[in-house]
């Protein structure tokens, strides 16, 4: 099968979860979003990786897993701690700074 | 027959490792119960791991290596960044012995996320392959955002945590694709391969795939070093993190990003600049712009940093356009001294936010002149140096840049900054003249703390009485800020010192500059 | 030790002096700052032998020009600014005149300025300026050498206008710092001309690759060196930069004594003594230099003859003096321009410091029509005034009388046009020994005046409400103006001792170099200017014996001119001035130099400004120009603010839009 066809694929997935993140309010959700466009990045680097018949994409890929579990967790605690101060988990409402 | 163990490069790695095997012992010392050990223990061990590294990276000095498959560089560029860090994480820590976000956070935790962001960006500024880049960056970008929001009493913080992190993210993720699109594109994910593949392969440099991937990765790195229009998060994270925080991040996420910009663009794509040239010559008039002209208006110093941030993001982006030795020297040579003038700054600001009730607003520093010249003093020379005014080391820094856009044919470039510095000048003398010209300003007797000051829980008790009886007339609270006022008067010392004697400073920048190989 | 190491502590002491005194002013009592401002210039001044006894230790040459840096200063983008000092007989011999003179002046200071209010201050200034002139003359390349010039400009704008709240002081001030930056500009520019084609700031490395990289007068070169001379005459007082001088008396009189008459001023001759190879390679160049010497020498003698103020008229012999000396070294006659230099920094301190005494008798008056008769009260002052006024008129022995006809000798000798320079040089030879002894015999000679009586008397007169001598306004005794006490010589030996040692220099230093007899300055110099096309020339002995009888006769013949005008019949000069009044409007009135300056160039730019500032700026600097940006930037900062808004999905948004932005390029760049 062509290339391009995983590209496509990809570049759907990503763009999906670009429009996750601009359209959602919660949090949960954005970071959601935010896996999707990681793992559309993984996807492109597999198919990559298989194109060109070596394994750095794949090594490349497995490190992205790690890093993007990192990241959900880290904003997991972070929504927990603003759950805890009793602020609204929407980012819609979190706009004391500004200007 | 057994497999041959790979080699491994110790020595070359030995700053790398004491960072690891420090941030374990820092984590762990924090879990001891001993109030005293949490307190002043933990801070002690981050600077002893802080100072190996440091000690680590001079002895490092001269070397150049490729070390773990050729992945991770040891060069003199990567141990000058690596010095850059460590001064900028010491004054992180010093800064935050009184802070609450330890306190709030945990000692152990909070000092152990800083290691592992000085160790991210060690091994950013040093990446020789797609893969370590992304690596670093996530390294040295998850651990701050947590420490954005370690001040867990203070919506603000967390505010600026959250927005961090979801902003960083898709950051990263848009420098992710843009990576492995380079990667499909060439197959390679080593920096030398991708340069080879890049000039031998005739067509490659305009493949679409590469331009995607080269766009991406732009917009990704713009977004890491605050280049504008990528620059968004920046204001907002810098006001909402705890002081100490923002100083690091200020300081040591600009050299580790731009040291990965130069090592990225200027060797791997580097036969591709025609395509990327351009581009990162608009963004870099676009910060200037964007960030003198927002600067302008802010009255809280952590915000009008910031926006500084963002039109000194576009100086230094100007040396990369130019993509010579030159213009690596002259981009090493004003990180140490950004990094400087911004510590000094970024102290007094902590100092004034635990002296008075206004927080980082401008009016902290009203009467600052007469009251505390220990603390003026490092305050004006930051500022002026920042509007790059002659005897200071600003001046050095943007004059040498200046010379390295014009050298390298970017005249234009060069004219930009010249114009952006006056804008500047604007606010940075703002600063200046609140200090000097102004009187102290005495808050209303029942006007209760602002929402904006600290909000630590010592400073919010200690402002009560005040409130009630009124018996101080000043608002400046005899607090001492012995190792705040330290650290401003020591880097406030050094930009003067390398204002007027710059060729030591200028010496390492030229090793550093010449550790690339560019002509 | 070498002789760099004295270079180093020759400038050590001064600084060391000028921060002493500067940081301690408040504790220092009594007269200890002077002391100390003293003490540190006579240690300069010692080292400053030390650096000649190493240097003449040294055999060959090469060997004695020596070069040390302390400091690489900046050594980036192809410039080579390092703090390097150059030791050579030129060099050595310069700081030997400046720190000598200096420290005799220092020690004349210490009393004649000690009731002044700002006496520490001055000191301060003082050493601040010896400092700066040292540097200047060890100064190893351009860079230090600019560094040190633009100091000793400032150090004599401080001096000038020591008195500040004396307006003529300030404006004075301002008038010499005025055109002492034209004079810099001159030489950062011609500078400029230099290092653009020799690539380095270094003096011996650029005067090397002079002959290689310019042709002979090639127009860069010319360019260049008529721009150093920009800067060599603001800094001389020479015509056309030379109106600021005279307005310089304003400042105290040693300052007049060592600034402005003994060392800074003779920068100039020095610049273009140190740039000799660049200045034979354009001798275009150097002949306008010539040129421009000849004439101040000669305007300034005659504006001398007229001038009623004490302390001018010595202004105006010392801008005629140097006129001598950079016609000399302009036309190749580099160390008897420089033995004049030296003499001249004897016997001009010593007339300074004589007029200084006087003036003090005079209780601060410095009108010569309001003197006379002091001969008896103060014998000691006339008798160094007579000693200075015969070195400075040329009368053998004395020293003036062989630097002068030194430099006339070799002028003459090149023959061709300079023939007009020499005979212009004896004709002002004679007006200086008139307005010379004019001078004397009006300060000294005649009736006594109530002043002179009352010292006659053993009291010294004292003003009942001090005023400001140029103006008549009343003044007081407070900071910023004149202290209440008057010293003279008679009466103090520090100032005693300065113009003894002084008087004694100015009378026998001329046997350092007479013709066939000694060569003891030429031969020093040597080594410096051995490359020189002029260096081994031998003008014939019926030139030279000419010469001397002519300057002798020359010089006698306007003493018994002036005697027989001012003395035996005191009548005649009303009637010369009223039978050749056009002369002698033009003398008095200065040439109408600051006339001339006030209309084409004060005038018409004080008119052009307040045009750009009436109409200019109001309507198109704050309308248009200023209005404009300034909205832009204001319009811009609200915008950007507002996108600032806080909310985090307009913040991904923006950065998604980035990405289409930088897509769309592409595309529209592949396309």
């Amino acid at each position: 099968m062509d290339i391009g066809w995983y590209l496509a694929v990809s570049a759907l997935v990503f763009c999906t979860g670009a429009g996750g993140v601009l359209v959602r309010r919660n949090p949960l959700v954005i970071l959601l979003c935010l896996e999707l466009m990681l793992n559309a990045a993984n996807l492109a680097l597999v198919a990559f990786a298989r194109m060109h018949g070596s394994g750095d994409g794949q090594i490349f890929a497995l490190i992205v897993m790690v890093v993007a579990a990192c990241e959900v967790t880290i904003g997991l605690g972070v929504i927990v701690a603003i759950h805890r101060r009793r602020l609204p988990v929407d980012v819609d409402e979190l706009r004391e700074l500004r200007g | 027959m057994t497999p041959e163990a790979p080699h491994i490069d110790w020595a070359g790695l030995s700053p790398i490792v004491a960072l690891t095997a420090g941030g374990i012992v820092v984590l762990a010392a924090g879990l001891f119960r001993g109030a005293w050990l949490r307190r002043y223990g933990v801070p002690l061990l981050t600077l002893l791991t802080l100072g190996a590294t440091a000690g680590l990276s001079i002895w490092q000095w001269g070397e150049d290596k490729a070390i773990v498959s050729r992945a991770l560089a040891v060069d003199d560029l990567a141990m000058f960044l690596n010095l850059l860090f460590c001064a900028g994480a010491i004054a992180a820590v010093v800064l935050a012995l009184r802070d609450s976000s330890p306190e709030e956070s945990g000692h152990g935790e909070w000092h152990a996320l800083l290691i592992s962001s000085v160790l991210g960006m060690t091994v950013l500024a040093s990446a020789q392959n797609l893969v370590v880049v992304f690596l670093g960056f996530e390294l040295l970008s998850i651990p701050l955002y947590v420490m954005c929001a370690t001040n867990l009493r203070r919506s603000k913080s967390l505010e600026s945590g959250l927005k961090y992190l979801i902003v960083g993210s898709v950051g990263s993720a848009t420098l992710l694709y843009g990576l492995a699109m380079i990667y499909g594109a060439t197959g390679a994910t080593g920096f030398e391969q991708i340069a080879t593949a890049l000039s031998s392969q005739a067509g490659l440099i305009d493949d679409p795939l590469t331009l995607t991937g080269i766009g991406l990765i732009v917009v990704g790195f713009c977004f890491k070093v605050s280049a504008a229009p990528f620059h968004q998060w920046t204001p907002d994270v810098y006001e909402g993190a705890p002081t100490p925080v923002t100083a690091f991040m200020a300081v040591a996420t600009k050299a580790a990003a731009f040291g990965a910009f130069v090592r990225l663009f200027d060797v791997a794509l580097i036969d591709a600049a025609t395509n990327w040239s351009p581009l990162l010559a608009a963004v870099a008039v676009a910060s200037i712009v964007v960030g003198n002209v927002g600067a302008l208006t802010q009255t809280s110093l952590k915000r009008l940093l910031a926006w500084s941030s963002i039109a000194q993001a576009g100086y230094m982006l100007a040396a990369v356009v130019v993509a010579d030795r030159e213009g690596v020297e002259a981009l090493a040579f004003y990180l140490a001294v950004y990094l400087v003038m911004n510590l000094a700054a970024f102290a007094v600001i902590v100092a004034r936010e635990r002296e008075t009730p206004f927080g980082d607003d401008i009016r902290s520093l009203a009467g600052l002149g007469a009251s505390r010249p220990a603390l003026a003093w490092p305050m004006t020379l930051a500022m002026l140096s920042l509007a790059g005014i002659p005897a200071t080391a600003g001046f050095i820094g943007k004059f040498t840049l200046i010379g390295a856009t014009v050298d390298g044919g970017y005249t234009w470039l060069g004219v930009a900054i010249v114009v952006g510095s006056m804008l500047s000048l604007y606010y940075y003398l703002r600063v200046v003249a609140a200090m000097w010209l102004s009187d102290v300003p005495v808050p209303a007797a029942r006007e209760p703390v602002p929402a904006i000051a600290g909000g630590s829980p010592e400073l919010d008790a200690a402002a009560d009485p005040e409130d009630g009886a009124g018996q101080d007339a000043g608002p400046d609270r005899p607090v001492s800020q012995a190792e705040a006022t330290a650290v401003a008067v020591l880097f406030g010392a050094a930009t003067l010192f390398f204002g007027i004697l710059p060729s030591p400073l200028f010496d390492l920048a030229r090793d550093a500059g010449s550790a690339l190989g560019l002509l | 030790m070498s002789p760099t190491t004295w270079g180093w502590l020759v400038l050590a002491f001064p600084l060391a002096g000028t921060v002493a005194v500067a940081l301690g002013w408040r504790a220092l009592p009594g007269k200890l700052p002077g002391w100390i401002g003293t003490g540190a210039v006579f240690a300069s001044f010692a080292c400053a032998v030390g650096a000649l006894l190493s240097l003449e230790g040294r055999e060959g040459e090469e060997a004695k020009t020596v070069v040390s840096t302390a400091y690489e200063y900046a050594n980036t983008l192809g410039v080579d600014a390092n703090l390097t000092i150059l030791v050579d007989p030129l060099s050595v011999f310069m700081i030997l005149v400046v720190s000598g003179v200096s420290a005799l002046i220092h020690l004349y200071s210490v009393i004649y300025m000690w009731e002044d209010r700002g006496y520490a201050r001055f000191f301060a200034y003082l050493n601040f300026f010896v400092f700066s002139m040292l540097l200047l003359v060890l100064a190893g390349n351009f860079f230090f050498l600019i560094v040190g010039w633009a100091f000793v400009g400032a150090a004599s704008y401080f001096l000038i206008s020591f008195w500040y709240r004396r307006r003529t002081a300030t404006r004075a001030g301002i008038k010499a710092f005025v055109m002492n930056v034209i004079g810099d500009v001159g030489l950062v520019l011609g500078t400029y001309f230099v290092f653009k084609h020799v690539g380095t700031l270094d003096f011996v490395a650029a005067f090397e690759k002079v002959p290689d990289e310019f042709a002979h007068n090639d127009g860069d070169l010319v360019a260049g060196c008529i721009l150093l001379l920009v800067g060599a005459v603001a800094k001389s007082a020479q015509i056309p930069l030379h109106t600021w001088l005279p307005d310089a008396m304003e400042g105290p009189t040693p300052v007049s004594a060592l600034i402005h008459a003994a060392t800074m001023v003779t920068a100039g001759v020095y610049l273009i003594a140190r740039m000799h190879p660049l200045f034979e390679q354009a001798p275009a160049a150097a002949d306008v230099g010539a040129i421009l010497g000849c004439a101040t020498l000669f305007v300034a003698a005659t504006i001398a003859l007229t001038q009623t103020d004490l302390k001018r008229v010595i202004a105006y012999s010392t801008m005629s003096q140097i006129g001598y000396m950079i016609m000399g070294v302009s036309a190749g006659a580099y160390a008897a321009g420089l033995f004049h230099l030296m003499t001249h920094a004897f016997f001009k301190a010593l007339l300074f410091m004589a007029a200084g005494s006087v003036i003090a008798a005079m209780a601060g008056i410095q009108s010569l029509d309001r003197m006379g008769g002091f001969r008896r009260s103060m014998p000691f002052t006339f008798g160094c005034f007579v000693v200075g006024g015969l070195a400075l008129a040329g009368v053998p022995p004395f020293s003036g009388f062989f630097s002068k006809d030194e430099i006339l000798l070799l002028v003459g000798d090149r023959g061709g046009w300079h023939w007009i320079l020499y005979a212009v040089g004896y004709v002002s030879a004679f007006l200086t020994a008139v307005y010379t002894f004019r001078m004397i015999f009006r300060a000294f000679l005649g009736d006594s005046v109530p002043e002179a009586r009352e010292l006659e008397g053993g009291h010294l007169h004292h003003a009942e409400t001090p005023v400001n001598p140029m103006t008549g306004e009343e003044e007081d005794t407070e900071v910023g103006f004149p202290g209440p006490g008057h010293f003279i010589a008679e009466r103090e030996w520090p100032m005693k001792t300065a113009m003894a040692i002084l008087a004694v220099g100015a009378t026998v230093l001329g046997v350092l170099q007479i013709p066939h007899v000694t060569h003891v300055i030429d031969s020093f110099l040597e080594p410096t200017f051995a490359g020189s096309e002029f260096a081994h020339h031998e003008p014939s002995d019926g030139l030279i014996a000419f010469g001397l009888v002519l300057g002798t006769v020359l010089a006698l013949a306007g003493i018994a001119l002036a005697w027989f005008l001012w003395v035996r019949r005191p009548e005649l000069p009303a009637r010369i001035r009223s039978g050749l009044r056009p002369l002698y409007e033009l003398s008095f009135n200065k040439w109408w130099f600051d006339e001339l300056y006030d209309r084409t160039v004060v005038r018409p730019s004080r008119a052009v400004g307040g045009f750009f500032r009436e109409r200019f700026e109001r309507w198109v600097i704050d309308g248009a120009l200023v209005g404009g940006p300034t909205g832009a930037v204001r319009g811009g900062s609200a915008f950007v603010r507002a996108i600032q808004d806080g909310y985090l999905r307009v913040y991904a948004g923006l950065l998604v839009l980035g990405v289409v932005g930088v897509a769309l390029y592409f595309l529209i760049v592949s396309a």
